[in-house]
């Protein structure tokens, strides 16, 4: 295959000269006392018609899930269902004001009272709010729950989250964000939590510990229970990073392992559109004993009617504008029903068998890191064979696949970290092996030559910090 | 199982896909009991067309206080269903990602335009959470605590504006409205002010709904403090924008631009300051650079600010975004235009003023309890004993909230005050509806 991504050297917007022809009534704006009035204002003058194709040309300039694998690793890109956009575009539904009364909103209410039910049921967990827009404002939330909790249990001085040195660089952001200090923690040799590590870590002042189960190596911790125990004797909480929730929906939940947070990333489990880097939604779920500490309010029923229950006794307040990020808990809920428990199982089955292919596939090539059994992720090395990770992702891309992960986590040198999702045929899985296998044996000057099949060769990213041109 | 399973199977030597969670110990396999097994595409969707049909719809919408039913032309939408948009991650790959990277850089570059600023950020969550991590810029920037804010300030964002407080600790102090014109009390606000004083928040449109007409004032009194400036970007199709107006740190949420009210989920969370701060800034932001041919090239940049280099010294957690709904904002900008901005942004002065004129003539209802000038929101003082919201809606009408309900501190404490909001789409005939249904209700 001969792989050519569309390029039109297209221009900026504010470089078209076709001239506004947007219809409005005109006002007179002498209507308006003259010291509030700006002097000009200097958006592009163009025409729909070159709007429209402006856009659909860099459209085309771009890579996305429904042309093929997009297997980043921790990023769970898998297929976006057509019906979810379907029901999201329903006037009923999104062109609902936020402060509309409860007897107007009764389906919306019933979408985020039944989402909140399955996420309860999917978590293992006691209360679940909807409010955060994204993974990182959940563990955010997560984090001013365990803060007001401790406080509320006379344990001020527990400051301390600590975070094994795998973990997504969204955890110690969110943790100093939210006034705790960091201590950050080895990995034993698979990737896995170094208990002799984590005892030293643990003292008076441990607020919490902040994991993901699969870890960042893709691999199950299996010494989850005698964690969270460590954990819960020292008077500190669990908190699960749910990013990686796509290898154990219906096969084990957070409850069960003892977390006693935990957030969720719909726009990666559960199939909601990432929009080029957003809109995302990051829900978060509870255990029983932090149920009294979430946003105000969640949803609640009372017979057949819903309503917002403000009924939070030691509630942190708000986290957002409104109730979350509805359209997208709408196109979850329309996943998670379409599925249904026996379908995300089988999700998650076929999600950890593409994993472990992969990885049976690149084995004896690239070099692997950590044990054989995978969930739903894997992460090699091309470090053995004195290729950069970069090389091997400018190769893929200039084959029309998008590349994995790459330099994370930062424990592995010259990481890979893929994840190909349930949502890929065994002749793609193939064929991307096939092609990773090629670039690990390509001249390293003929991959630093690449990309050459796209619209631009490898841009300069030093230059665009040292410039900051970060507007027209 | 099909073939392709079965074929995967054989290759890892195995005979059911459950043995690849053998590392799972028993005693923590679970299985979904509650959630019922899946159904059918033409039964999902009969399904949620009857919930969507429990939302009543046609009423005609007076409600505003951030989130507006404002007109969206048609290509907005048909430029977010296209997939190569909405079904892409963030461009981690550049190369193959030039064109979300451009869309995004013309972004940045049009909210620049709109607001008068150096520069923007390719985006918040929404308006509230710009407002916190605005705070916390400010913070890095002069490290001072005491934060001013209106005492009229929505609840929601106080709230958020606490919760983003967290780390900072910072201390929040009220600054009063002027009972008369419903705008900022200069002089409250100028007394206010120490040497250790962080951020000033102020809001123009304010929380009444009014036009500030001396912010420009502050910047002679401000000191060290970050003005922290809170716009409509509609409004600014007319207005003096926040870069002309001295402010340091400017945003909004961008929802009235080409974005639909989405029960006030997603929207889009505007964010610009000024040049010397950009390394305090937090979020993503995408710059201009070339390839190795000298071609233009756009990459996100300034990365060493953000969480997945930085971890715990970045300037923010922020990760995810809301990149596909600045290309709504950017593609409703193109197609508008300066001139259909300014003429959308007079239209709702035009139509406030024109509310106004029509409850006037009602006894008991005052619509000019304040003497500013409203844009989209207006706050009406009514003589009722009656439940106003639940009343109008009986009548097909929605509005009426409280500015009690709303807002941290009300207007007076004798009278009842109310909101109703306008938008460019509000008809005469909806004017008069609205005041003629008053009229019986109250």
């Amino acid at each position: 295959m001969t792989y050519h991504q569309a390029n039109y050297d297209e221009k900026l917007l504010n470089e078209y000269r076709s001239g506004n022809d947007f219809k409005f009534q005109n006002f007179d704006e002498k209507s308006l006392p003259e010291n509030l009035l700006r002097k000009n204002l200097r958006l592009p003058s163009i025409a729909e018609y070159d709007v429209i194709r402006h856009y659909t040309r860099l459209s085309q300039m771009n890579y996305c899930v429904d042309l093929g694998i997009y297997p980043l690793g921790s990023c769970t890109m898998k297929f976006n269902p057509k019906f979810a956009d379907k029901i999201a575009s329903l006037t009923e539904f999104n062109s609902i004001h936020p402060n509309q009364n409860e007897k107007t909103i009764q389906g919306t209410l019933q979408i985020m009272y039944e989402l909140q039910e399955n996420l309860k049921e999917i978590s293992g967990m006691e209360r679940v709010s909807l409010q955060p827009l994204a993974g990182a404002q959940g563990e955010y939330t997560a984090l001013l729950i365990i803060r007001k909790y401790l406080e509320n249990s006379g344990m001020h001085d527990r400051d301390e989250i600590i975070i094994p040195d795998s973990a997504h660089g969204t955890n110690p952001a969110s943790a100093t964000m939210a006034g705790f200090s960091v201590i950050e923690i080895p990995s034993d040799s698979n990737g896995g939590i170094d208990i002799d590590a984590l005892k030293a870590a643990i003292g008076p002042k441990t607020a919490a510990f902040m994991i993901t189960n699969p870890n960042t190596l893709g691999v199950f911790e299996p010494k989850i229970k005698e964690i969270a125990s460590l954990i819960h004797s020292s008077g500190a909480l669990l908190y699960y990073d749910g990013a990686n929730f796509n290898a154990i929906v219906g096969v084990t939940n957070p409850g069960k392992m003892g977390f006693d947070l935990v957030h969720f990333n719909l726009h990666k489990t559960f199939a909601t559109p990432h929009g080029g880097g957003g809109p995302g939604a990051g829900p978060i779920a509870v255990s029983k004993k932090l149920m009294d500490f979430i946003p105000s309010p969640f949803v609640d029923r009372k017979g057949e009617t819903y309503f917002f229950n403000y009924n939070v006794s030691n509630s942190i307040g708000k986290i957002s504008s409104f109730n979350g990020s509805f359209i997208n808990l709408l196109r979850a809920w329309a996943y998670m029903r379409y599925h249904g428990k026996d379908g995300m199982y089988r999700n998650t089955l076929r999600a950890v068998m593409n994993a472990n292919y992969i990885s049976a596939k690149l084995k004896g090539e690239y070099e692997s890191v950590s044990g054989d059994l995978k969930k739903h992720e894997v992460v090699v090395s091309s470090e053995n064979r004195g290729k950069r990770a970069l090389d091997i992702a400018k190769y893929l891309i200039n084959n029309g696949v998008h590349s994995p992960t790459i330099y994370f986590p930062l424990i592995v040198h010259e990481a890979l970290m893929i994840e190909p999702t349930e949502d890929v045929s065994v002749d793609d899985l193939d064929r991307y092996c096939q092609l990773m296998i090629y670039a690990l044996h390509s001249e390293n000057s003929y991959l630093e030559s690449l990309p050459n099949a796209l619209p631009i060769t490898r841009a300069n990213e030093v230059k665009a910090a040292k410039d900051m041109i970060l507007r027209w | 199982m099909n073939d392709s399973e079965q074929h995967i199977l054989e290759t890892l030597k195995i005979d059911t896909a459950e043995k690849l969670f053998s590392d799972i110990p028993n005693d923590l396999k679970v299985s979904l009991t509650k959630i019922p097994n899946g159904i059918t595409e033409m039964e999902l969707l009969s399904e949620a067309v009857r919930i969507a049909r429990k939302n009543k719809v046609g009423n005609i919408n007076f409600l505003g206080n951030g989130i507006y039913d404002r007109f969206i032309p048609s290509s907005v939408d048909s430029i977010l269903g296209r997939s190569e948009f909405l079904t892409a991650y963030t461009p981690y790959q550049p190369e193959m990602s030039q064109g979300m990277l451009q869309a995004l850089f013309e972004y940045q570059s049009l909210i620049c335009e709109l607001t008068e600023m150096d520069f923007t950020n390719s985006s918040m969550y929404d308006g509230a959470t710009a407002l916190g991590e605005a705070m916390r810029m400010a913070y890095r920037i002069n490290g001072n605590k005491k934060v001013l804010l209106p005492e009229n300030i929505l609840k929601s964002h106080l709230s958020v504006l606490q919760n983003y407080g967290s780390g900072i600790n910072p201390v929040f102090e009220f600054y009063k409205l002027d009972a008369t014109s419903g705008e900022i009390d200069i002089q409250d606000l100028k007394s206010k002010i120490t040497e250790d004083n962080c951020c000033i928040i102020v809001y123009n449109p304010n929380c009444y709904g009014i036009i500030e007409s001396k912010i420009d004032e502050i910047n002679s009194f401000k000191g060290n403090s970050i003005l922290i400036y809170y716009y409509d970007p509609v409004s600014l199709g007319v207005l003096k924008s926040p870069g002309e107006l001295g402010a340091d740190i400017a945003v909004s949420d961008g929802q009235g631009l080409g974005i639909s009210q989405n029960f006030g989920g997603p929207t889009l969370g505007l964010f610009s300051f000024r040049k010397e701060y950009v390394r305090k800034s937090p979020g993503r932001i995408i710059g201009k650079t070339m390839d190795k041919d000298g071609k233009d090239a756009y990459v996100m940049t300034l990365q060493t600010r953000e969480q997945h280099i930085r971890r715990d010294k970045a300037t923010s957690n922020i990760c995810t975004n809301q990149a596909l709904l600045s290309i709504a904002s950017s593609v409703y900008l193109a197609i508008v235009g300066s001139n259909g901005l300014k003429n959308i942004a007079l239209s709702n002065f035009s139509k406030a003023k024109l509310l106004q004129k029509k409850l006037e003539k009602i006894s008991g209802v005052d619509p000019y309890i304040f003497k500013g000038i409203f844009f989209s929101d207006l706050v009406v003082s009514i003589k009722t004993n009656n439940n106003l919201e639940e009343e109008l809606l009986k009548n097909g009408i929605m509005g009426g909230k409280t500015t009690k309900e709303l807002l941290y501190i009300s207007p007076a404490k004798n009278i009842k005050t109310f909101f109703f909001s306008v938008t460019e789409k509000k008809t005469e005939d909806e004017l008069d509806l609205l005041a003629k249904t008053l009229e019986v209700v109250k």
